[in-house]
């Protein structure tokens, strides 16, 4: 077990740097700099001489190679430099746009799953067959809705037209109320499908059967025997839709005027600001890495065939 | 008896008038006290004083700095601020403030000369150690002199006619010398500018909401205003909402009290609830589409002109914007100083457009474009995000020179491809451009190849260029941008908005605004000569 988890950690490192490496790569490709997109901007109005100079001043010119390595030594001192478009220091943009990034993110994710078992869990107990066609398709409606437009609405209705909640200058829980609504509906959406099917199939397995057989009850059936076998694939795609979260709440935190990661990367990418970009790149590798790692090491303990060494080679 | 009534009513008449008169006096006397929630569009970005042409960081440093001089928004005149008086030498290489004394910066330490030279030091020559970068007003600088602490001398190697109106704008706030010893890619924290403006920054999240409280002690605004002493309003509460629906939707809702960036179409459902919308113009080039003749394809007078009167503005205008959005008839504003109607040469006449275009030898191809020589007539340009709706305005005269058989590419593209490319007269033979400032340097600034450099001419920032360089242009900016006499700098003002027109270099659409809203109850909301709010003199009656 230590070496598995040692291994995996090695590997995660590895991811880390590669993202690193490959996302410079990407951006020294761009068109472009972070420099001239600043300088040129003609609210500066600077002479061809003076954009020479500030582009030495910043070492933009210097070779890739060398940019690398001193941009690649500073991020291991954990020194993420400056943004040249806000004039701050990207540990303080961090400091500022990471914990409601965070707490959005969480909550977002904790109300997608409880949305999800609901739905999942009407559906099989659900006594008609027209009304399970029904709730099976929520999803579906889910998935389609636009995050943007789901947003508006939300506002519209809740803050500008019943005045439930204020957008401007809310409570720090009342800011997170119809941001975690609209995040929470396409997130939910793929769970409750993949729930949906694994447990109708399941329900059809002979043990289910036998469990049956033996008298259990419908309701006994579906938590204790059902449900448990059905979250483990479930589990693997609640890692792989963190990447959808982060999406989201570009979108979530732009129209609710909240500040975090999304909103800084996607400022960020428009100015071509490079130290931004390298730190948000490698916050969410890691974070990636780490969700993935914590569901694998999730994996034994929900299954206890997954426990031995044999179990988990079968 | 009824003689008596009459008296007796009518007196009580008179009583109530003069009550109500009272009573209306008092309302409209400004209340002091209240918080002020600003709705921005954008995040503020770097707060150094010479990059405050960006509106959200103008709307920042107008209510936290202050100015040597004060520009009258309506008659454009220069008035004392920080300067008590100046006096500039005949041709205008020497300028000499007496700097108003007992002015102290929020940190407490004093404005004096040392410290307005050394702010001019800086916007002048830059700071290379610090990477702060030289300001667009300030031209020609060469260095400064402290005559007494309160008298300081700016010397000049060429004439700089345009320097006193340079010390009014946004980009000359005077910082304390404990800001300017920052490097640059420090001073997007708001809590760093320390300025001596009637509001001080208090608190800051970053990307989100910014807080300013007033100074008490404040007592030193521009002479001439008729409020003096502290700010009316207790704090200024700046939050970023970047989708327009949510800021519109707040302020009538009533969770906000002004709000920057509201569209045309967006303007009615303001008024309809009684609510006023702020337009003031910018007083500068206006919003214009203008042409790189290094590009083979506009190189030719005919071309460019047919170009020119191919382009519908009253259909642009009727289409997309509003009242507020004045129809440009030259190539500055009408409300900017020199401005002189160039009608004639903006007329709408596309049969004329087509016979230039034949002239010019572009002929209509089976495929409805025209080509010579094989080389067909297909334009590309850039949309500009920070213009109002540039991308539906491009779209529209891409629609109305389809008619004559000419087509125009509109890209969004990223911000690197786009400065990138706009370099490239190849690439984008057609760009937006605008910009706005109270003095006739803005047209040098505009169209020189050592400044914006719009026509993309040779001796610029670009080394795409090929050939383009119009000596007879340059010469008349020049003499715009140093000549003393005041008479003469208002005929090379002239000379300039015909010849750009003669040259068709320019397809001036709009006088362009900066369009706020505020609600009923905000009062004396001031803008500066460029359209930047100042909230000096705002009071909330409510």
């Amino acid at each position: 077990m230590t070496r598995y988890v040692i291994g995996r950690i090695g590997q995660a490192l590895l991811v880390l740097w590669a993202a690193f490496t490959l996302s410079f790569i990407l951006l020294q490709a761009m068109p472009g700099d972070a420099v001239l997109i600043k300088f040129l901007n003609p609210e500066f109005g600077l002479s061809a001489d003076q954009v020479a100079e500030i582009r030495a001043a910043y070492a933009v010119d210097s070779s890739v190679v060398v940019q690398y390595g001193h941009t690649l030594v500073n991020f291991l001192q954990g020194d993420f430099g400056y943004s040249l478009q806000a004039g701050v220091p990207v540990s303080a943009q961090l400091a500022t746009n990471l914990p409601p990034t965070l707490k959005l993110a969480g909550l977002g994710f904790l109300a997608a799953t409880l949305l999800a078992v609901f739905i999942a869990f009407l559906s099989s107990m659900a006594p008609f067959a027209w009304l399970r066609n029904a709730i099976q398709s929520l999803p579906s409606l889910f998935i389609s809705v636009p995050v943007f437009w789901l947003a508006i609405m939300l506002i519209q209705i809740f803050s500008f037209r019943f005045r439930l909640v204020s957008v401007i200058n809310p409570g720090p829980w009342e800011s997170l109320v119809l941001p975690v609504a609209t995040l929470a509906v396409p997130i939910a959406a793929p769970l409750a499908q993949i729930l949906i099917r694994n447990i109708d199939e399941i329900r059809t397995r002979p043990f289910v059967a036998v469990a049956r057989a033996k008298g259990a009850s419908e309701t006994r059936l579906l938590w204790r025997h059902v449900a448990r076998n059905a979250i483990l694939p479930t589990l693997t795609i609640a890692g792989v839709l963190f990447g959808e979260l982060i999406a989201g709440a570009v979108v979530t935190e732009t129209v609710f005027g909240l500040n975090g990661i999304g909103g800084l990367t996607e400022k960020a990418v428009g100015n071509q600001d490079l130290s931004v970009l390298q730190a948000v790149v490698v916050i969410s590798a890691a974070a990636f890495v780490t969700i993935n790692l914590a569901v694998d090491l999730a994996y034994p303990l929900l299954d206890p065939r997954l426990r031995t060494g044999q179990g988990a080679a079968a | 008896m009824t003689r008596y009534r009459k008296l007796l009513s009518f007196s009580i008449g008179l009583l109530t008038a003069t009550t109500l008169a009272t009573a209306s006096l008092a309302a409209d006397a400004p209340v002091k006290g209240g918080t002020l929630v600003y709705l921005e569009q954008q995040a503020h970005t770097n707060l150094y004083p010479p990059a405050g042409g960006f509106y959200p960081n103008g709307g920042i440093l107008n209510q936290i700095t202050d100015k040597l001089t004060y520009q009258n928004p309506k008659t454009l005149e220069i008035e004392p601020w920080l300067a008590e008086s100046w006096t500039v030498n005949d041709n205008a290489t020497e300028y000499t403030f007496k700097l108003r004394p007992g002015v102290t910066f929020s940190d407490g330490t004093p404005v004096d000369a040392a410290a307005v030279a050394k702010n001019f030091d800086t916007y002048g020559l830059g700071n290379k150690e610090l990477k702060q970068p030289v300001s667009e007003v300030v031209n020609n600088y060469d260095h400064s002199e402290v005559i007494d602490p309160l008298t300081v001398k700016f010397t000049f190697k060429k004439p700089s006619p345009g320097f006193l109106q340079g010390t009014s704008v946004i980009g000359s706030g005077i910082v304390s010398l404990s800001t300017l010893a920052l490097p640059f890619e420090q001073l997007g924290d708001a809590t760093k500018i320390i300025g001596s403006g009637p509001f001080v920054v208090n608190a800051e999240t970053l990307g989100k909401s910014l807080d300013l409280k007033v100074r008490e002690d404040y007592n030193w605004g521009p002479a001439k205003l008729e409020h003096q002493g502290r700010a009316y309003l207790d704090e200024i509460n700046y939050i970023i909402t970047a989708e327009d629906s949510v800021r519109i939707g707040a302020l009538l809702a009533g969770q906000a009290d002004f709000i920057r960036q509201i569209q045309a179409y967006d303007e009615g459902q303001v008024e309809a609830q009684s609510f006023t919308i702020y337009a003031p113009g910018t007083r500068g080039v206006n919003n214009s589409i203008v042409f790189r003749p290094d590009n083979p394809l506009v190189a030719d007078l005919k071309v460019r002109k047919a170009l020119s009167l191919a382009v519908n503005r009253d259909e642009i205008l009727s289409t997309i914007f509003s009242k507020n959005y004045p129809k440009a008839t030259s190539i500055i504003a009408s409300t900017a100083i020199g401005y002189v109607a160039q009608e004639d040469k903006l007329g709408y006449d596309p049969e004329k457009a087509e016979a230039l275009l034949d002239e010019a030898g572009f002929k209509l191809g089976a495929d409805g474009i025209r080509a010579k020589d094989g080389q067909k007539l297909v334009l590309t340009s850039y949309e500009s995000l920070p213009q109002p709706q540039s991308r539906a305005v491009l779209q529209l005269i891409a629609q109305q020179w389809s008619k004559l058989g000419v087509k125009l590419n509109v890209l969004a593209g990223d911000a690197g491809s786009k400065v990138v490319d706009e370099l490239d007269p190849l690439k984008t033979p057609v760009a937006v451009a605008m910009v706005g400032r109270a003095d006739p340097d803005v047209i040098k600034s505009q169209y020189y190849p050592t400044n914006r450099n719009v026509l993309v001419q040779k001796g610029g920032v670009s080394d795409k260029v090929k050939t383009f360089s119009d000596d007879r242009l340059n010469e008349i900016l020049n003499e715009i941008a140093s000549q003393p006499d005041r008479e003469k700098r208002l005929k090379a003002v002239a000379d300039a908005q015909a010849y750009v027109l003669d040259q068709a270099y320019a397809v001036p659409i709009f006088e362009e605004p900066q369009a706020y809203a505020g609600a009923p109850y905000v009062k004396g909301v001031a803008f500066e000569a460029v359209g930047r709010p100042a909230f000096y003199s705002t009071w909330l009656d409510k």
